[in-house]
């Protein structure tokens, strides 16, 4: 049964590293700036997903304050560069550790409720960090923090900044989205994965099982909330403005989870698989039907989103064929 | 017979074939939210800006620029054409968008946008593909001053708005002898409210006059009984909210039910400027004052409105206000600057910008003209004082273009 996993994990490895190639190509023979956007803002979302899917997927805590950790990201990153001239590319990690950090205080009161409480709990923090933001002078406030093109320095990778072409952002975001998914490849296959997952579970039968269930959730958290800020500090770099409004509010708290939701909670292609279908669908039915005024793309986006549930419950990723963790495990009881 | 008719038919399409050449259509791109909360407010500024593109591309023999001819005369009479583009009021989408409209629409211009934070953007991208982004609408201050080459707002920002406040106090004093000597701030906790207040505090420093009272609150507050009895102990000359709707029905209610008459009421437009606000009060509305952009009834100074009111209103069954009042305004003078330009080259349209200076009475808007310095900011842009009189605002100052007198019962 060892060698079925360790033949499984590997044959996804394969195809992980084979998608990141076609990825990696895919933006070349397109040269229009709006494809390439859609394609990077996809990509960021199938990584942002990704990490969501560490505590929500894999442990099972439904977070809705990942906005706040998207949010921590951008804003250290940027800080970092329009206040003290630290490079995005290092600023990034900071934002990253100081997000992982956030997450760990989020945790160490909410963690103490259960489901749908905690749930409600993480909705109230993430609204609390938007509010502090807002009315925060010295962070911009509510007018937010433009970051300019500098021209003395002109495109540059250590500062992230690049005038009018769009593949670099690609390749950053790219990267992220590959970091996010190596993570949660590892995370499958390792002992914390398999407490985590039992964590989800069953949180009594786990306790008996002597898994210790609060450190487990905290470090599902930090690992998901540093990735969401690296996260944060690429999309910040990448629009080159940010502010509460479009970082921290909590819309962006469901925008993050929804590919994973859509795609298969807690499997390892459920966000890309999502991402690739959501964030198309919702830029070019805005694009082709929004400038009629008539919310024609909103009620197609949600129609789609009532449809997949209903059809497919256990997400997208098992329609395409991807192999969902249940079926596997059948397959690894036969072979056994 | 026949034959005459084909001679003259091949003649018509030969001519017309002819000018669609010559005349390439001016493309330019309108950011707007066309969707989500305020989708209103974008579907009025399509509204506006066809109407706008209407007098420049029709002859309607307006007494305005662009207001007489068809097309742009320089560029052998070419049209104007508009592609709109739904933002959503968020930043990054403001960011794509604009994209695509330089990239696959090649618009020679941008213009948008009402959210501030989407402007942000969207002047940036504008910035870094180098064509002009013509701000319409949006009000933050720190717009025009990051050190972008293209950007132009013709619109005045919420300093200037707070510095006309001021302007009428030192006028209205000058003019009656009774000055204001105190003033009550009263303001909701957001950025609308709080940096309204900030700027009117320094400036009432500036002008010597005492801050009697500076009262933050929650807002869209259940009640306001305790701010209310703040305001009558400080029993202030003037007495300066910024609120939205519902707090500053709250207000007015709430001075009357205490008794307490203020002699006057300056309010930063939002929720005074509401239909609402003044359907909900009634007659306690009566000789409120509110800042505002656009004046609907300066027609005496700027004979153009009432054409260009119908033209809107045959579109949109409403008459104009002070956003679609800047859009077209806005969207006029960019066209007048492209047309200066006599050609595409955004470096030409560009220099053309920079050497606007467009009288008042040859535009819509009650300012003193259009002229931009060197951060891209209009700083002919004036705006009006008005005040609420049977029901209605009514232009008070600046006096020249004034329709009625003020009622000042300060000092009195």
């Amino acid at each position: 049964m060892g060698t079925s996993i360790t033949r499984r994990r590997r044959q996804e490895l394969i195809i992980g590293v084979g998608l990141l190639a076609v990825l990696a190509l895919l933006p070349l023979p397109i040269h229009d700036v709006y494809t390439r956007n859609l394609i990077i803002i996809t990509v960021l979302f199938a990584g942002l997903a990704q990490a969501w899917n560490v505590l929500g997927g894999y442990c099972g805590q439904i977070s809705l304050s990942h906005a706040l950790y998207f949010g921590v990201g951008a804003y250290v990153s940027t800080l970092l560069l329009t206040r003290a001239g630290i490079p995005p590319t290092i600023g990034m990690f900071a934002g990253g550790a100081l997000a992982g950090l956030m997450a760990l205080l989020v945790g160490w009161p909410c963690f103490r409720l259960s489901g749908h409480y905690y749930a409600i709990a993480t909705v109230v923090v993430g609204e609390i960090g938007f509010l502090l933001a807002l009315n925060w002078d010295w962070i911009g406030g509510a007018t937010g923090i433009n970051i300019p093109y500098r021209r003395a320095i002109g495109d540059s990778w250590l500062w992230l900044q690049f005038r009018i072409d769009k593949l670099p952002y690609h390749y950053a975001a790219l990267a992220f989205a590959a970091a996010a998914w190596l993570v949660a490849w590892k995370i499958e296959g390792s002992r914390w994965g398999f407490v985590w997952r039992a964590v989800k579970d069953d949180p009594v039968a786990a306790r008996s099982l002597a898994v210790r269930i609060f450190p487990s959730k905290m470090a599902a958290a930090a690992i998901s909330g540093a990735l969401t800020g690296i996260g944060g500090a690429i999309y910040a770099q990448y629009v080159g403005y940010i502010d509460p409004d479009s970082v921290l509010y909590g819309q962006l708290s469901i925008l993050i989870p929804l590919p994973a939701v859509l795609g298969g909670v807690g499997t390892l292609w459920g966000p890309l698989v999502g991402a690739a279908v959501l964030i198309p669908l919702s830029e070019l039915t805005r694009s082709y039907l929004g400038g009629s005024g008539r919310g024609v793309d909103l009620m197609i986006y949600g129609a789609l989103i009532v449809l997949v549930a209903l059809a497919r419950p256990q997400g997208l990723a098992s329609l395409v064929g991807v192999r969902v963790r249940a079926p596997a495990g059948a397959d690894d009881a036969a072979t056994a | 017979m026949q034959r005459r008719v084909l001679v003259v038919a091949a003649f018509v399409l030969a001519i017309g074939g002819g000018v669609a050449r010559a005349a390439n259509d001016v493309v330019i791109g309108a950011l707007y939210p066309m969707t989500g909360p305020n989708a209103q407010v974008g579907n009025d500024a399509r509204a506006a800006m066809e109407t706008a593109v209407e007098i420049i591309n029709g002859n309607h023999n307006l007494p305005m620029l662009l207001g007489k001819g068809g097309g742009l005369d320089k560029l052998g009479g070419a049209k104007v054409r508009l592609i709109f583009a739904d933002h959503q009021g968020d930043p990054q989408k403001a960011r794509a968008e604009a994209e695509r409209l330089i990239t696959q629409e090649h618009v020679v211009a941008l213009i948008g946008s009402y959210q501030s934070a989407t402007a942000a953007t969207i002047s940036q991208v504008a910035d870094r593909y180098e064509l002009p982004y013509m701000s319409a609408d949006n009000s933050s201050p720190s717009l025009n001053q990051r050190g972008l080459k293209w950007f132009f707002r013709t619109s005045p920002h919420d300093i200037m708005f707070t510095q006309a406040m001021f302007d009428f106090f030192r006028d209205i004093g000058a003019k009656t002898g009774r000055k204001v000597k105190s003033v009550a701030l009263f303001h909701e906790d957001t950025i609308f409210g709080t940096d309204s207040s900030n700027a009117q505090k320094q400036m009432a420093e500036a002008a010597g006059i005492k801050v009697a009272a500076d009262i933050r609150y929650r807002g869209n507050s259940p009640s306001l009984s305790a701010e209310v009895q703040q305001i009558k102990a400080a029993d202030a000359d003037v007495i300066m909210p910024s609120s939205y709707t519902s707090d500053a029905i709250l207000l007015m209610r709430g001075m009357h039910d205490v008794g307490y008459a203020p002699k006057a009421v300056m309010a930063q437009s939002a929720g005074f400027a509401e239909q609402a606000f003044i359907d909900a009060v009634g007659p306690l509305a009566e000789g409120v004052m509110s800042r505002s952009a656009f004046a609907l009834d300066s027609a005496k100074a700027r004979p153009a409105i009432p054409a260009v009111n119908a033209l809107y209103r045959a579109r949109n069954n409403k008459d104009l206000n002070d956003n679609t009042g800047r859009e077209i305004a806005a969207l006029i003078v960019l066209a007048d600057a492209i047309n200066r330009a006599g050609s595409m080259d955004e470096d030409k349209i560009r220099a053309a910008l920079i050497a606007t200076d467009i009288p008042g009475d040859q535009t819509i808007m009650p300012w003193k003209g259009i002229k931009f310095d060197s951060t891209g900011q209009n700083i002919a842009a004036t705006p009006v004082i008005q005040q609420i009189k049977g029901g209605a605002y009514h232009t008070i100052y600046p006096f020249d273009v004034a329709s009625e007198d003020a009622v000042w019962n300060v000092g009195k």
